[in-house]
């Protein structure tokens, strides 16, 4: 199109002159795309951890703490009895400290050391993960066995949260993208009333809609793209504070993603999503003007 | 290039501002519409510049039936006209030489092109010195020059000057007249809606007059309606006005310092409007090119 270059101009001239309106504009748009953006990499990771435990077939059962050693050997016997198991190792209360040392640290070991909170245990790995619950329900029929950690009910828990993070995040951000766009809208709309004189000019000498419009969109756009960069750095510092309180909390028994790895197709949809907002807003406040004609134009 | 074909129009309010008029209109010629308010003169203009439909009949310009131009081709129908407001209409933040080039950016014209046309057509309306200056500075027949100007830079085959001279003092209005007369001998077709009736009759030209939607005289006919009945004696003011001027330059003025540059059209775009013949300007004319 000949004179986009001017068009360009234009409409990032309409943005400065109606700084504060497009800041307000900015403000609602990130905010949407960072809600959207949260909802989104919670659900990713809630995905992978589900899958992750999905995927593995060990078990931890515990045994009773009044039983002995000997006692524990026969429960591992009678649980690599059972068909659907595939070995059972044995986990004794000393190892199982060790491991939580390296886990926790010597500090904070200390203090939980006293209460004396292990048990012997088996990690027991089963064959087929289809018969899981019938294996858990027979591993738990025998007399010793004080619990089973079911990774795969906590697994169950964590997609229910996630599937109702989802639910709230996606009516949220319906309605975030909604007064999104009505204020991109009234931004874009304020543009025009102080520029109506040259709209009506404009198309006085035949400027064709096309022409009258593009400034608009750009603004609209711009906008759009603005609040995706902000957006992006918004969530990456919001993703990277979340995942050090949990990565402290849980240690290495729930992995974060890290963010290096969904940087770029959040990006892409951030300003995807950022210039489609900003373009409908340009276009439904512009579409309404576009239809006067003459004095019209000026509310005359 | 003009004609009215037994056109009405009725706006949705019910209003009849015009009811069955039909006229011609040459190319090149100077017309003055006079009429009391409210007399259809502006519903006349809209609907020359397809700013309105009309109810029935049918409107011809350079051949074109406008009630069969489709809304995306409007455009192209207005880049053949120059349109100068009452109030001037110039945007405050730009200065004159800004208020001129939006027009020509507004069709897509190149800024090369824009620096070259804007400075002549402002030397044409004697404001070359002043194209730094924003429009608050200027004073009312300078501000309707520029409007002028930007009017005549997209080099339109017809000017609409919806009165020029309403906002302006009378001395100013004309020389603004005696501008828009130099137009029209380089060819252009010159619309004038005034109510200034001494201005009608000095520059002796023809009158179109119109009341309560009817074109009760025009001279070019020596036709008068007197049964009508109007409020503000246009009728005996311009029933006997002369003839209307011929589609020929006027040899008095100088208009060796005009342009005929003949009517540009952006290169490269779509063109659905059929222009129809250019302007013929006479042999005295020097074009100098864009």
């Amino acid at each position: 199109m000949k004179g986009f270059g001017y068009l360009v101009k234009e409409g990032f001239k309409n943005i400065y002159t109606n700084r504060i309106m497009t800041i307000a504009s900015i403000c609602v748009l990130v905010s949407c795309l960072v809600l959207t953006g949260a909802a989104a990499l919670f659900s990713v990771n809630v995905t992978a951890i589900v899958s992750e435990v999905e995927k593995n077939n060990e078990t931890t059962v515990y045994i009773l703490r009044d039983r002995g050693e000997i006692e524990a050997k026969q429960i591992g016997s009678q649980i690599e009895a059972i068909d659907n198991v595939e070995s059972a190792v044995f986990v004794s209360k000393s190892e199982a400290v060790e491991q939580y040392k390296q886990t926790l640290g010597e500090q904070l070991f200390d203090r939980i050391k006293d209460k004396d909170p292990l048990n012997d245990a088996y990690r027991v790995v089963i064959k087929d993960l289809e018969k899981y619950d019938d294996t858990v329900k027979q591993i738990k029929a025998i007399d010793g066995v004080e619990s089973i950690n079911d990774r795969r009910e906590f697994a169950q828990k964590l997609s229910t949260i996630s599937n109702l993070v989802n639910l709230i995040s996606i009516a949220v951000v319906a309605a975030l993208i909604i007064i999104s766009l009505f204020i991109i809208a009234n931004t874009i709309r304020a543009t025009m009333y102080s520029r109506r004189f040259e709209i009506s000019i404009m198309k006085s000498v035949g400027a064709t809609n096309m022409f009258v419009r593009m400034p608009f969109l750009v603004e609209g756009m711009v906008i759009g793209i603005i609040s995706a960069a902000l957006s992006t750095g918004a969530v990456a510092l919001l993703y990277e504070a979340v995942k050090r309180v949990i990565t402290e909390a849980a240690g290495s028994w729930i992995t974060v993603l890290p963010f290096s790895q969904m940087v770029v197709p959040l990006a892409i949809s951030f300003l995807v999503a950022g210039i489609l907002v900003g373009f409908f807003g340009g276009f439904i406040s512009i579409r309404k003007y576009l239809k006067k004609e003459g004095n019209e134009i000026l509310g005359w | 290039m003009i004609d009215f074909e037994n056109v009405s129009k009725t706006y949705p309010n019910g209003t009849h501002a015009l009811n069955n008029v039909s006229l011609h209109i040459d190319r090149g010629e100077f017309v003055f519409i006079v009429g009391a308010s409210g007399a259809g003169k502006s519903t006349f203009l809209k609907l020359i510049m397809r700013e309105e439909i009309a109810t029935s009949g049918e409107i011809i310009i350079n051949g074109n039936k406008l009630s069969r131009l489709k809304k995306r081709d409007v455009p192209y129908l207005r880049r053949h006209m120059g349109i100068v407001f009452q109030d001037f209409r110039l945007i405050d933040k730009m200065n004159v030489f800004d208020n001129v080039a939006f027009a020509m950016r507004a069709v897509g014209e190149s800024s090369a092109a824009v620096k070259k046309r804007v400075p002549y057509v402002l030397d044409l309306v004697g404001l070359k010195d002043k194209m730094k200056d924003k429009p608050s500075e200027l004073s009312g027949g300078e501000q309707q020059r520029v409007s002028l100007a930007r009017a005549l830079v997209n080099n339109p085959e017809i000017i609409i000057a919806d009165e020029p001279t309403g906002n302006i003092d009378p001395e100013l209005s004309h020389e603004i007249l005696e501008l828009l007369t130099q137009i029209n001998s380089m060819g252009t077709t010159v619309l004038v809606v005034t109510h200034e009736h001494e201005l009608v009759r000095e520059f002796n030209q023809r009158v179109i007059t119109i009341d309560k939607g009817k074109v009760i005289s025009d001279s070019a006919e020596e036709m008068v309606d007197l049964s009508y009945g109007y409020d503000e004696g246009y009728a005996e003011t311009y029933a006997e006005a002369p003839a209307p001027a011929p589609a020929q330059p006027d040899a008095d003025v100088d208009i060796s310092s005009f342009s005929a540059a003949p009517a540009e059209e952006p290169a490269g775009e779509e063109e659905p409007y059929d222009a129809g013949e250019q302007p013929q300007y006479p042999d005295n004319v020097v074009i100098i090119p864009d």
